[in-house]
């Protein structure tokens, strides 16, 4: 792949990982009692926003690159959303749930290497 | 965490159960409307733009959209990092789609793949009950 693929990669990964942290925090913040659960629809616009450009720059790389190299980014891109909500939202997994990540990208990674 | 409301299908993990048939369907949808349009090597080929010319490309942004209410309801009820996880299931229901409708062929390696998966999301199912969340 070339350099300006590579950079859409990562941008559209980032992208991935910060919107799916905005729409859980849009609703996370909805549930929360009255006044706390304001500008709930703000950080749904954001992360639907950002979920666009990642949605957008996936067609492109769809487009351009081969599916079998995108695909091994997909089975990536739990574990950088697991390590974002552990970081932004102080999520927590357990030990098995850790494997259980760890086996679903070891798993899609023999998918799209097949 | 707030507790979903009652009946089968308000349980967020059938929520995103479905999410994940929708965005399998949506994902083989947007390849056929990629390999559809025209090949170019323009700037906005490389952003997608030139794909929203087919209507395979306008079915699968519908299936997405769909698969979307799903997610957000799920979101209300379970941990981000679990939620997204399961939502793998996509890689074991595309090829076994393909298997089942198209007659595709499923190696040894993409099958010992999709057994993995497998395993991964039964850890992760086992886990939920013991996973903490503090937002």
């Amino acid at each position: 792949m070339s350099l300006l693929a590579w950079v859409l990669v990562i941008i559209s990964q980032l992208a991935l990982v910060a919107g799916q942290i905005y729409l859980k925090r849009a609703m996370s913040r909805r549930e929360q009692p009255g006044e706390k659960s304001r500008g709930w629809g703000g950080l749904l616009f954001i992360g639907i926003a950002t979920m666009t450009v990642w949605f957008l720059l996936w067609l492109g790389l769809m487009h351009q690159a081969d599916l079998s190299k995108l695909m091994p980014l997909e089975g990536i891109s739990p574990l950088l959303i697991v390590l974002g909500a552990a970081v932004f939202l102080r999520e927590r997994l357990n030990r098995r749930g850790w494997a259980g990540v760890g086996l679903t990208c070891i798993g899609v990674l023999l998918v799209s290497a097949s | 965490m707030p507790k979903p409301a009652p009946g089968l299908f308000w349980n967020p993990y059938l929520q995103i159960f479905l999410t994940v048939l929708l965005t399998a369907a949506a994902q083989i949808l947007l390849k056929a409307g990629a390999d559809a349009s025209a090949s170019n090597n323009s700037f906005w080929s490389w952003t997608g733009m030139a794909e929203l010319g087919s209507g395979m490309t306008w079915l699968g942004i519908i299936a997405f959209v769909a698969s979307f209410g799903g997610w957000l309801y799920a979101l209300r009820f379970l941990p981000l990092g679990l939620a997204f996880a399961l939502t793998n299931g996509v890689h074991v229901f595309v090829p076994v789609g393909a298997w089942l409708f198209l007659g595709e062929h499923i190696s040894l390696l993409r099958g010992s793949g999709i057994l993995v998966i497998i395993a991964g999301i039964v850890l992760l199912a086992q886990s939920v009950a013991q996973v903490e969340e503090k937002v």
